[in-house]
């Protein structure tokens, strides 16, 4: 599939996989449940629409690899925290956890953690970045870095064989405005 | 020990290396090079078309291992998760510097050097920059002028490949090129609405790199992946890996043998003359010797300086190891270009623009001698600005398949002056891994260069603003010297043996058979990328070697 742009025909027919794959790793950092919190989230953050969402795209896989590796242990603990508090607020709405909670709910409490971390932005500058914006940013930087995020959704080949400098929008991303 | 002997010894086998192995050997020398570094598998090792997606990190990289062992070398934009491989070991490599003034020391060990993930542009000097130590006394004299290197520039460049644009500037040289990559339609606005604003003054073209637009010497053109700094399987940019080296291979005269760390340029005082060099194997710590009648070091500025430095041969003037020179970068603005939202590119240009320098070339700025260039261009911001961005769900998903606004981003590269305060010494203590001195490095930016970093401030948000782009922004970073990786000097080159280290030629004034070509000969360092300049001095140097050696003059 990256080999059907042209200009490719030169290029070795197998990419080198040489690196460490992602797929089918355990998770080491998040339970059970908090897997299924963080796929819930990224999902609500990047669903599925004509293109697969966070979920297809291993975004909790990589945001456990990120919690157990590269993360200091104070940072992975905040992390944890902020998940644990998605959990109380979707308590305290419903009597549920944020997965049983529905969706109506589930979007409720992001909103209400949305609005939260821009006031805290806004208010203070230097502040320890929010859980909030914590969990958008590894959803958006772990799904567009995804198989489907950039073949399917952004529409960016590995090969792209070419070099067009002036080209139309649809025609360079088709399903873009 | 039996000492196996050659005709030459090149040290290194990076981008002056692979040219003086490919000229000696292709001029009739058998010759050894010596890489400090593993070879390179291409089929193997490069991963320019490994999605992120493979990468355990997708991208984000090996943070805590990095940290360990790449201290210095994570600095550098290219040693990521992908290539950081391509750099060296900060705890095997040392060097030391006061905490308070960091020199970031960025190196690559392996067959081909930093000719694997360079950055590719390539620029001609004129006589503006030959000149202009004579002419405000800064420095010592360049032994040399335009027309000294202006063939051996074109030599090169047919070789190698230039891909660019023939602009008729006398203060940046035209070339050999290969028909110029394209502006994007934001950079064709900025350039035509520069020429209205500024005349021939600021001129904008699109980078001039060594990457192929078409096939050239046996290689393909560019496919436009973008990552050349992760290796190219087709070999459309140019390293000495895929070019050099083979040519030298060809004549069947050439011996490369790696992980061969060179501790010692062997000196007879007698004679006054090289004999060989020492060196230990990398991997095995066998102790080595080769016999060579003339050596070329080409093992970058600051390893060919601590060569000389261990060998104590070279240092008569008292300036070996003085006069350090970096670019300094990092003065610019960026701005939106409005409108074009139809428009956007298709693939990955590995390229930007460039704009030569405009400041002392004809008027003398009141401010700062010399002057700068600026790279940068045009581009529209992708699924990134969604951090910034109110919102979830399918709506920010929608929003962020149609790219941002054009953003156009003009970045400085100037000229420092040679100081001999700025230098390199042996470092009392501290030791490789293979037990070699290390370098103590001393180098700050001065307020010449700190005053030209101001300026590219200003001259940057002029020309956005010539050119109708709102939100400009002005920036003036403070990039410690190193960074820009064009360190050079150090072993400068000079018409006086009492205040030079290299003649017109290259050659040691204390030792006539041995050459130093890498960044390490510069007696000043102009504004542009130097690897082509490195590269032509080579080329000339080996000529002339040759040339001697067949008189029976070295």
């Amino acid at each position: 599939m990256l080999l059907a742009m042209g200009g490719a025909a030169a290029l070795p027919a197998a990419l080198p996989r040489i690196h460490i794959q992602v797929r089918g790793r355990p998770l080491h950092a998040l339970g059970a449940h908090q897997a299924e919190t963080v796929a819930t989230i990224a999902e609500l953050i990047i669903p599925a629409t004509n293109t697969p969402g966070a979920r297809e795209a291993q975004v909790p896989e990589f945001i456990d690899v990120i919690l157990a590796e590269w993360y200091e242990d104070a940072d992975k603990e905040r992390f944890l925290a902020g998940l644990a508090d998605v959990d109380e607020r979707s308590r305290s709405l419903t009597g549920k956890p944020f997965i049983e909670a529905g969706e109506a709910v589930q979007v409720a409490v992001l909103k209400g953690m949305e609005a939260e971390a821009i006031a805290l932005r806004e208010a203070d500058k230097q502040a320890p970045t929010h859980f909030w914006h914590r969990i958008k940013s590894l959803t958006l930087y772990g799904y567009y870095n995804s198989e489907p995020g950039n073949l399917q959704e952004l529409k960016r080949p590995v090969l792209p064989g070419r070099f067009d400098p002036c080209l139309e929008l649809g025609a360079a991303r088709p399903g873009a405005l | 020990m039996a000492v196996k002997s050659y005709d030459a010894i090149v040290v290194g086998s990076g981008i002056t290396g692979g040219w003086a192995a490919k000229e000696l050997t292709e001029r009739g020398l058998r010759t050894l090079v010596l890489e400090a570094g593993g070879p390179i598998d291409p089929a193997k090792d490069y991963v320019e078309h490994v999605p992120p997606w493979q990468l355990h990190f997708r991208g984000w990289g090996d943070r805590k291992k990095i940290a360990r062992e790449q201290p210095i070398q994570k600095h550098c934009y290219a040693c990521d998760e992908w290539s950081g491989k391509f750099f060296v070991n900060d705890i095997e490599n040392p060097y030391t510097f006061d905490a308070a003034q960091p020199f970031h020391w960025i190196r690559g060990r392996q067959v081909g050097g930093r000719s694997i993930m360079w950055g590719r542009q390539v620029y001609r000097w004129s006589d503006l920059d030959f000149e202009a130590n004579l002419k405000d006394g800064h420095g010592t004299d360049w032994p040399i002028r335009y027309a000294d290197i202006a063939p051996w520039y074109s030599y090169v460049e047919r070789f190698i490949g230039i891909s660019g644009e023939r602009l008729g500037l006398a203060q940046l040289p035209d070339g050999e090129f290969l028909p110029p990559m394209p502006l994007n339609c934001a950079e064709v606005h900025v350039r035509d609405r520069l020429r209205g604003a500024f005349g021939g003054e600021r001129v904008l073209t699109i980078g001039r790199c060594a990457i192929l637009t078409q096939f050239h010497n046996g290689r393909a053109a560019c496919h436009y992946c973008g990552t050349c700094e992760r290796g190219c399987i087709t070999h459309s940019y140019f390293n000495s890996l895929a070019s050099t080296l083979p040519a030298g291979r060809k004549t069947g005269r050439l011996t490369l043998r790696p992980h061969s760390v060179v501790r010692e340029v062997v000196y007879d005082a007698q004679r006054g003359r090289a004999t060989g060099v020492r060196a230990v194997d990398a991997l095995s710590g066998e102790e080595l010797e080769f016999g060579a009648r003339v050596v070329f070091l080409c093992a970058s500025a600051l390893e060919s300086t601590r060569l000389l430095l261990l060998s104590k041969f070279a240092d008569a003037s008292g300036q070996l190891g003085r006069n350090l020179m970096d670019h300094t970068m990092g003065g610019g603005a960026g701005g939106t270009i409005p409108g074009y939202e139809d428009q956007w590119v298709y693939g990955n240009r590995p390229n930007g623009i460039y704009l030569p320098r405009f400041r002392n070339v004809k008027a003398q700025h009141p401010d700062f001698l010399r002057g700068y260039c600026f790279q940068g261009g045009a581009a529209r911001s992708d699924w990134g600005r969604g951090n910034s961005m109110e919102g979830f769900g399918a709506g920010l998903k929608m929003a962020l398949r149609t790219p941002g606004p054009w953003r156009m981003s003009f970045y400085g590269f100037g000229e420092c002056l040679p100081n001999p305060e700025n230098r390199v010494e042996l470092d009392s203590q501290v030791k490789d891994k293979w037990g070699i001195p290390a370098l103590r490095i001393q180098c700050v930016w001065r307020e010449n260069e700190r005053k030209m970093l101001q300026d590219m401030a200003v001259t940057a948000a002029e020309m956005l603003e010539a050119s109708g782009a709102t939100d400009i922004s002005t920036f003036v970073q403070d990039n410690p010297p190193g960074l820009t990786i064009h360190e050079m000097g150090t072993a400068r080159m000079g018409r006086d043996p009492a205040t030079s280290v290299l003649n017109a030629n290259n050659q040691c004034h204390d030792a006539p058979n041995v050459f130093v070509t890498d960044g390490a000969c510069m007696a000043s360092s102009a504004n542009q990328n130097p690897s082509i300049t490195y590269m032509a001095l080579t080329a000339r140097a080996a000529a002339f070697a040759v040339d001697q050696l067949k008189r029976g003059e070295l």
